[in-house]
């Protein structure tokens, strides 16, 4: 009997067929696409809901074009509509000449942010939220993120970024995205395929059915190219993983070197070791709510009118760590234990500076990263509240009753969970791996930290923000501080914190020069 | 043009605090404060801090390139700088603070330029981001 597929095919023949679609990305099926379009999932505004867990099923990571396998390598066909990307005769030299030296020149081998379009190929998953005004991508790898903005303004001149600049439009049910404002360091994957600054990409997201958005980039750059050219590939949604993790590269990788040093006494000692008893109850109350209340909504820029948290929480004022009102509101003075006292004084010797992690540019972690001096987005869905840090940074906060991570699943931003109650956004948060500072001047967390945060928006252009902090390894009692975010017109541009760190290697000239002393006195 | 730095004037305070992302103290010395006069090299627009090079010549004539921390790129670009505004070859006196670690560098408190107006002069208190 003829089925969908074709006239009288055996159903495993078809199982196999779709799975050999899949794994050779001849997906597109025409027949199959106008059967599902109008099945796919919608806003309420009635744009096409592309929210939810995706990654690509390819090899493009590797190599764009048609590869055989190499050493760490593994073989995959071309995903550039012709085959080849059409180079300019001494781009293709270049473009070999990266090739040769990709093990070192590549910008990856730094875990520097990988470009638009790389990192939407990479074999890492990737989350999309989405309000009318936004599309937002988080990435697993390294925290990266992309804010498009589908509200008609315009990219901002005369500056370069690694991620671009992402402005989208819908035409029908095609998001249209344009990416400008390049820098030239990017590549486009791990075999030496490049750009320069004048590139443009203008990428379209369709969705064919609800598990399939079908993606293509064009990409024009008249200094490297012959001519624009495109790249094709489904991105297939996750549907049995519930939530990102993390993939930290520059940490893994200083970690591994040695460039960046176990600290025995805050890191997660691994689940061998009986964990402190936690003195704040789990504490998703019966009032919590998982939507908002009426006509709340955080959507929005913030600057943190920090108060100089980021260099100490009790009032302070000196020159290297400059004007501090306090925002410790509950006890007067930091509740420390002895040994952790001991502790944040030793990490105000110069030669501790390199030992902050913010120094190696890694993600401030929870609660530094909203108090630090640069500014932040709130995303509000039904489902999720999402901040994006402008320190490449992201947390996604779901609000509906899921369970917490196990205990060994330790993050640099921990695991989060939100609910409402009334006016105010709870967001609790567990599973740090204890391994970030909470300012420049030390102050102390450990893995064991429990970290309430909330958020109650008091007027238009405001949100109280507290956090209260209750961490049995490190302080004799929880500790609040509070201080308000000012939701203000603005955009997040971006901070290319690693692929530019320059003090660094300042603060590890000094920790080696005291080395090297304590060494020579002894 | 250069924009929104008009009347800005650092009264003791870092400039790049305002965006640190790593301890002062460790890596500069208070006990250091300098003041010197070169030409712009280089400048990096770069986050958390910028960085600009001047080559200054010191006492026997000899030329040395200092490497000068100032506020994040982003902190600039909000107040109105753009790249084009500091042009290679200007010439400009810095004050900060010298680095630890005696190689050639130095954290900007001001930045003045021919016709004395100053750059990057920033946020006073750290009450805040600058506007």
């Amino acid at each position: 009997m003829p089925g969908p597929h074709g006239p009288g095919m055996h159903p495993r023949l078809m199982t196999i067929r779709l799975l050999t679609c899949v794994l050779t990305l001849a997906c597109a099926a025409p027949a199959v696409a106008q059967e599902s379009a109008a099945s796919i999932p919608r806003l309420p505004n009635g744009r096409p809901d592309l929210q939810g867990i995706w990654q690509v099923r390819n090899r493009a990571a590797y190599d764009l074009e048609d590869h055989v396998a190499r050493d760490g390598m593994p073989a995959g066909r071309s995903v550039v509509e012709g085959g080849a990307i059409p180079y300019q005769p001494w781009a293709l030299a270049r473009k070999q000449e990266r090739f040769a030296n990709r093990a070192t020149a590549d910008p990856l081998a730094q875990c520097f942010m990988p470009g638009v379009p790389r990192i939407m190929y990479m074999e890492f998953p990737f989350q999309i939220f989405q309000t009318p005004d936004h599309v937002a991508m988080l990435f697993e790898w390294q925290q990266v993120y992309r804010l498009i903005y589908t509200n008609g303004s315009k990219p901002n001149e005369g500056l370069e970024f690694w991620m671009g600049d992402s402005r989208g439009r819908w035409e029908g049910d095609t998001l249209v995205v344009e990416v400008t404002n390049h820098n030239d360091r990017t590549w486009l994957d791990g075999s030496g395929n490049f750009h320069s600054n004048a590139l443009r990409v203008t990428e379209r997201y369709v969705m064919r059915d609800r598990d399939t958005i079908e993606y293509s980039a064009t990409l024009e750059d008249p200094k490297v190219f012959t001519r624009p050219w495109t790249i094709r590939m489904p991105l297939v949604r996750h549907t049995d993983m519930p939530r990102l993790l993390e993939y930290q590269c520059r940490a893994e990788m200083e970690e591994a070197n040695g460039d960046f040093e176990r600290e025995p006494r805050t890191w997660y000692p691994g689940p061998s070791a009986a964990p402190p008893s936690r003195r704040l109850a789990a504490s998703r109350p019966a009032s919590a709510r998982a939507s908002a209340p009426p006509g709340v909504d955080l959507n929005g820029f913030y600057q943190a009118d920090h108060g100089g948290a980021n260099w100490g929480f009790e009032p302070h004022k000196e020159l290297f760590t400059p004007g501090g009102r306090g925002v410790l509101v509950d006890p007067p003075k930091m509740p420390y234990q002895p040994w952790a006292v001991e502790e944040k004084v030793s990490r105000n010797l110069p030669e501790r500076g390199y030992d902050d992690p913010t120094a190696h540019c890694f993600v401030g972690g929870v609660p530094r990263a909203i108090y630090v001096p640069s500014p932040l987005y709130i995303m509000q869905t039904p489902r999720y509240v999402v901040i994006l840090h402008e320190r490449m940074a992201w947390r996604i906060i779901p609000l509906d009753g899921r369970a917490r991570l196990p205990d060994t699943m330790r993050l640099w931003m921990g695991d989060s969970l939100g609910w409402w109650e009334d006016q105010t956004l709870v967001v609790e948060t567990t599973n740090l791996n204890g391994k970030t500072w909470l300012n420049e001047v030390g102050d102390v967390l450990s893995y064991a930290a429990t970290v309430i945060e909330r958020f109650t928006p008091i007027d238009a252009k405001t949100v109280r923000y507290e956090a209260t902090v209750d961490d049995p390894v490190v302080y004799t009692r929880p500790w609040t501080i509070a201080l308000p975010l000012r939701r203000e017109p603005g955009e997040l541009l971006e901070v290319a914190c690693l692929e530019d760190n320059q003090d660094l290697q300042h603060l590890k000239d000094v920790r080696d020069a005291a080395r090297k002393e304590k060494g020579a006195g002894r | 043009m250069v924009r929104g730095a008009g009347g800005l004037v650092a009264l003791g305070l870092l400039t790049a605090l305002t965006e640190a992302h790593h301890s002062f103290s460790a890596e500069f010395d208070i006990e250091k404060p300098i003041k010197l006069v070169g030409t712009i090299t280089e400048m990096r627009w770069s986050n958390p801090h910028a960085w600009i090079y001047i080559d200054v010549k010191d006492d026997a004539g000899m030329v040395v390139n200092w490497a000068l921390e100032m506020q994040g790129a982003n902190a600039l670009v909000r107040r109105g700088w753009r790249p084009a505004d500091v042009p290679i070859g200007t010439l400009v006196t810095v004050e900060g603070w010298a680095a630890r670690s005696g190689k050639p560098a130095a954290n900007t408190n001001t930045i003045t330029l021919p016709d004395g107006r100053r750059l990057f002069a920033g946020s006073p208190t750290g009450e805040g981001p600058p506007k």
